[in-house]
């Protein structure tokens, strides 16, 4: 997910420069707060474990092996604010020790790698762990977490890459940086992270905190960001609210169409198989327009409403159930412990 | 031979027969880390053109040639960069084979294979050069494709420019006279350190895991080794931070990092910056010329 010089334009890398730097002033702040001096050794250690867990080559399947970024690990240990310092300081030395990720590009790679993973992996391993003793809990929610927020920080790499043929193109209309269309950029960059990278972020962290958990469980402590949970909740309410702009996309994200579709998108018949199987199952909701709305846009907003409950449901009732599992084999060995 | 120092020296027993086991190749990939580290703070230490200027200088340099390049859209003046690199390359006593080997084996690579399909009819339709249909090589494919690799080479060119020349004393030096905050600065210092120490600590958990292994082991077991270290690790990295802050505050640590470095431009700097803006203005003049 580094991205290199040149993918993106001077109108996408300069903007995430410029947004990257007051949101480490904010950290430096906040961390300088809750750390005091003691901030210096801990975040340069915290970026030195940053850097070196991206050295581990993590076996997933069949032999492959990948490796992790462990923002959202280090969000848990050292908090979300630490975090952006430490994963910010690892991509910075990546890119001027190693050469690994663009110098123009540092704002991007910080900004998705440094800010978005710790915060959405943080608060979803918060609400998903709570105050929980249960260390069953906390690797589950850990490793949902964290599965998450590469996801998300690939799906917003994807977006910066696919708006580049729409913001920078010469007259003709021929792209000047990274060209693929928005459809493709972020289908791309989010099927091989929810298919493969993420996986191998969801096994590291949550081995990580299950080993931590054994070893010395007082770094798992819940370490402060802010003081109660209400931002995040509204921040997830504006993000619901602000769903409706998705339904003025025009068209269907690359490789999601009906047998309908199919055919006018690649020009060949519709395989026997799709076509049979396409009748299989009819959606409650399909194409997130509620039958009982007419307005597009209000049934749009309610479908994020309704989807949101059930993921946030079934993430919940399943981090339960899985925890109560895990809870009792603790209590059934006790010498695992 | 004791397996944990097969890889070292210059010419280690190799066994090409046998698939190297994940615990060697993870050490190998840290050891080559480290050897690039040792040798850029070679390069960075020779008597070279970039060595000689400033630090600041130096970095003034790489961030406007770098700026300049993303605001280039020809191909002759992207090549024109990418050629400009490898003089100042050469210029700063660094191998020439070894810059373009490097710069091409990495970013060169991975944006040939990532600009191929962007080559094709089916993102870049027009006049077919090769072949028919959503597959066929196009003309105006070819050129965005030839954009991006030349864009992105010239980039890493310009990166691996920091890399090789820069030593990591020198580049803080410039930040704290460009008024980084002196915590970054003191982060950063303390990162480079504790990096080198955290990936000997990888190396050798690997290399003992190498030289006890009767049998590769299973995926399930491999990873859960892997993770088991990885605790290890984070777990060693948090004891050692608490080391670390007890070790400043017993030298009389107070919370701030003062700096003994003097930086002076000399009027060779101030020439060399001039030139260079003027020559970057020229090189986005004739950029827009030819686009015209």
């Amino acid at each position: 997910m580094h991205i290199p010089d040149g993918y993106l334009g001077p109108q996408t890398y300069m903007a995430l420069d410029a947004a990257i730097i007051p949101i480490w002033g904010v950290a430096a702040a906040k961390v300088k707060k809750t750390l005091r001096s003691k901030q210096v050794p801990l975040m340069a250690l915290g970026a030195a474990f940053s850097f070196v867990i991206m050295m581990f080559n993590v076996p997933v399947v069949g032999g492959s092996t990948g490796h992790a970024v462990g923002a959202t690990l280090i969000a848990i240990l050292l908090g979300p604010w630490a975090a952006v310092i430490s994963v910010s300081i690892a991509l910075i030395t990546q890119a001027l020790l190693f050469g690994d990720g663009g110098i123009t590009a540092i704002g991007a790679n910080c900004f998705n790698m440094g800010v978005v993973m710790p915060f959405v992996g943080y608060y979803l391993y918060r609400l998903i762990a709570g105050d929980t003793a249960s260390t069953g809990r906390k690797v589950v929610a850990s490793g949902i977490a964290s599965y998450v927020a590469i996801v998300a920080a690939a799906i917003l790499a994807g977006v910066e890459f696919g708006i580049q043929p729409l913001i920078a193109h010469t007259a003709s209309g021929a792209p000047l940086y990274a060209p693929y269309p928005l459809k493709v950029a972020v289908t791309a960059m989010a099927s091989e992270h929810a298919l493969f990278f993420g996986w191998v972020e969801a096994f590291a962290t949550m081995g990580v905190v299950a080993a931590l958990a054994k070893q010395d469980s007082a770094l798992l402590e819940m370490k402060p960001a802010s003081k109660s949970m209400r931002w995040v909740w509204a921040a997830f309410a504006a993000l619901v609210l602000l769903t409706p702009i998705g339904a003025l996309a025009e068209g269907t994200a690359w490789g999601e169409w009906g047998t309908d579709q199919f055919q006018s998108e690649l020009h060949m018949a519709v395989p026997a198989g799709l076509e049979k199987l396409s009748g299989l199952w009819s959606a409650a909701i399909p194409d997130y327009a509620p039958s009982f709305i007419q307005n597009p846009l209000a049934g749009y907003l309610v479908a994020a409403i309704i989807g949101s409950a059930v993921v946030i449901a079934a993430t919940w009732g399943i981090a339960k159930l899985l925890a109560r599992k895990r809870d009792d084999a603790d209590t059934t060995h006790p010498s695992a412990a | 031979m004791i397996p944990a120092l097969a890889h070292v020296g210059k010419n280690p027993e190799r066994r090409p027969q046998r698939r190297r086991s994940l615990a060697r190749r993870t050490a190998d990939v840290v050891g080559r880390a480290i050897a690039d580290l040792l040798q850029n703070e070679d390069h960075a230490r020779a008597s070279g053109l970039l060595q000689s200027l400033d630090p600041r200088v130096r970095l003034a340099t790489v961030l406007v040639m770098a700026v300049t390049v993303s605001f280039l859209h020809t191909l002759p003046t992207l090549a024109l960069t990418i050629i400009a690199t490898m003089v100042l390359a050469s210029a700063s006593r660094v191998s020439v084979a070894s810059f373009a080997r490097r710069v091409w084996t990495t970013a060169g690579f991975f944006a040939v294979l990532l600009s191929a399909p962007a080559a094709t009819g089916w993102i870049s339709p027009g006049y077919e050069l090769l072949g028919h249909g959503a597959l066929s090589i196009t003309a105006p494919g070819v050129l965005v494709a030839s954009r991006l690799i030349l864009r992105v080479v010239a980039g890493a060119g310009i990166g691996m420019l920091v890399v090789w020349t820069m030593r990591w004393s020198d580049l803080l030096g410039a930040l704290t006279a460009l008024r980084v905050p002196d915590v970054i600065v003191a982060t950063l210092a303390m990162t480079q350190q504790q990096i080198v120490s955290l990936m000997r600590t990888v190396e050798n958990i690997h290399l003992a895991r190498e030289s006890r292994m009767l049998a590769t082991g299973s995926t399930a077991e491999n990873r859960q080794w892997v993770v088991g270290r990885m605790a290890f690790v984070a777990s060693k990295s948090l004891k050692t931070a608490d080391e670390i802050y007890d070790a400043m505050l017993a030298r009389g640590f107070s919370g701030h990092w003062p700096t003994l470095r003097r930086m002076r431009m000399s009027g060779r700097d101030v020439l060399w910056l001039a030139g260079l803006v003027a020559g970057c203005a020229l090189v986005l003049g004739a950029d827009r010329l030819i686009a015209k």
